[in-house]
């Protein structure tokens, strides 16, 4: 198991690769995730195919992510817990963005 | 009716391709499809009814088995692989509203592009450099070294110049 300082280093993740790693809580492959990008993002992110190759090369290089099924040329991929560690950091940031920019927009 | 095909040639630099994409495009318009490229720049294309084509183009180069799995990503996303030209590959999505024309959709991808071609130059640059630099110092004993030794140069000022183009287009994006 890493620690939160070990998860540091990755952090802040893009935009891109946070949503792809949210939607790797299950295993999916390529253009699933694709898909699941742009509906739990709510139409906000789309991820074109060169950007998510780039981003599974660079989470399986960092060991991220690990393939876990190969069919018929479609490999699918999940989270591991390292990371789930990033991610888990990555979320504790947005919410201390959000929650501060709602509380001191609140006050114009 | 026979298919007609038309070969062009036509240079473009690593740092242009979005005007080369925009380029297949507007030949698309007039009726001519990119059917397959070729070393070094020739483009064939296949002679039909004017299309509404979107073209992409990627810098990848990798062992098969990845090449599989890159090319069925893009292929699920409505990308149709048209070919490969000394590891730039060729995309091609019918323009349709509503849906993204777009293979990178984010800077940093982008900007990873042109580093693996900025990786492939240096391969080059290096041993050119080191070439060059081993030429200068020595004294020539035949009459042909003096001409080897401007060629080397002039392909050392070329990768520099492309380099350094490469550079300040990475620049520019990170500024967006």
């Amino acid at each position: 198991m890493i620690t939160a300082d070990d998860a540091k280093k990755y952090l802040p993740l893009t935009e891109a690769t946070y949503y792809i790693m949210l939607a790797l809580i299950e295993p999916l492959h390529g253009y699933a995730v694709m898909q699941k990008v742009e509906q739990i993002s709510q139409g906000t992110v789309r991820v074109g195919p060169g950007t998510l190759y780039g981003v599974f090369d660079t989470l399986v290089a960092a060991g991220l992510i690990v393939m876990v099924k190969e069919e018929n040329r479609r490999k699918s991929y999940k989270l591991t817990p390292k990371g789930k560690e990033v991610l888990l950091g990555q979320i504790k940031r947005l919410e201390i963005m959000t929650r501060k920019g709602l509380a001191a927009t609140n006050r114009l | 009716m026979e298919k007609t095909k038309v070969t062009k040639f036509r240079w473009f630099w690593a740092w242009q391709d979005d005007a080369e994409e925009n380029w297949l495009e507007k030949m698309s318009q007039k009726g001519y499809h990119l059917s397959s490229v070729h070393l070094p720049c020739f483009y064939e294309f296949l002679v039909a009814e004017p299309r509404d084509y979107v073209y992409r183009m990627d810098y990848q180069s990798f062992h098969k088995k990845d090449k599989e799995e890159y090319l069925q990503l893009f292929q699920d996303a409505g990308w149709e692989h048209i070919g490969e030209m000394s590891a730039w590959q060729y995309f091609r999505k019918e323009a349709k509203q509503g849906e993204t024309t777009e293979i990178f959709t984010d800077v940093e991808s982008k900007i990873a592009k042109y580093k693996r071609v900025l990786a492939f130059l240096w391969v080059f640059w290096i041993p050119l450099l080191v070439i060059f630099g081993g030429r200068i110092l020595t004294d020539s004993p035949y009459p042909w070294w003096g001409v080897i030794q401007i060629i080397i140069l002039l392909v050392l000022l070329l990768f520099t110049y492309a380099i350094i183009r490469l550079l300040m287009r990475i620049r520019q994006l990170r500024r967006l």
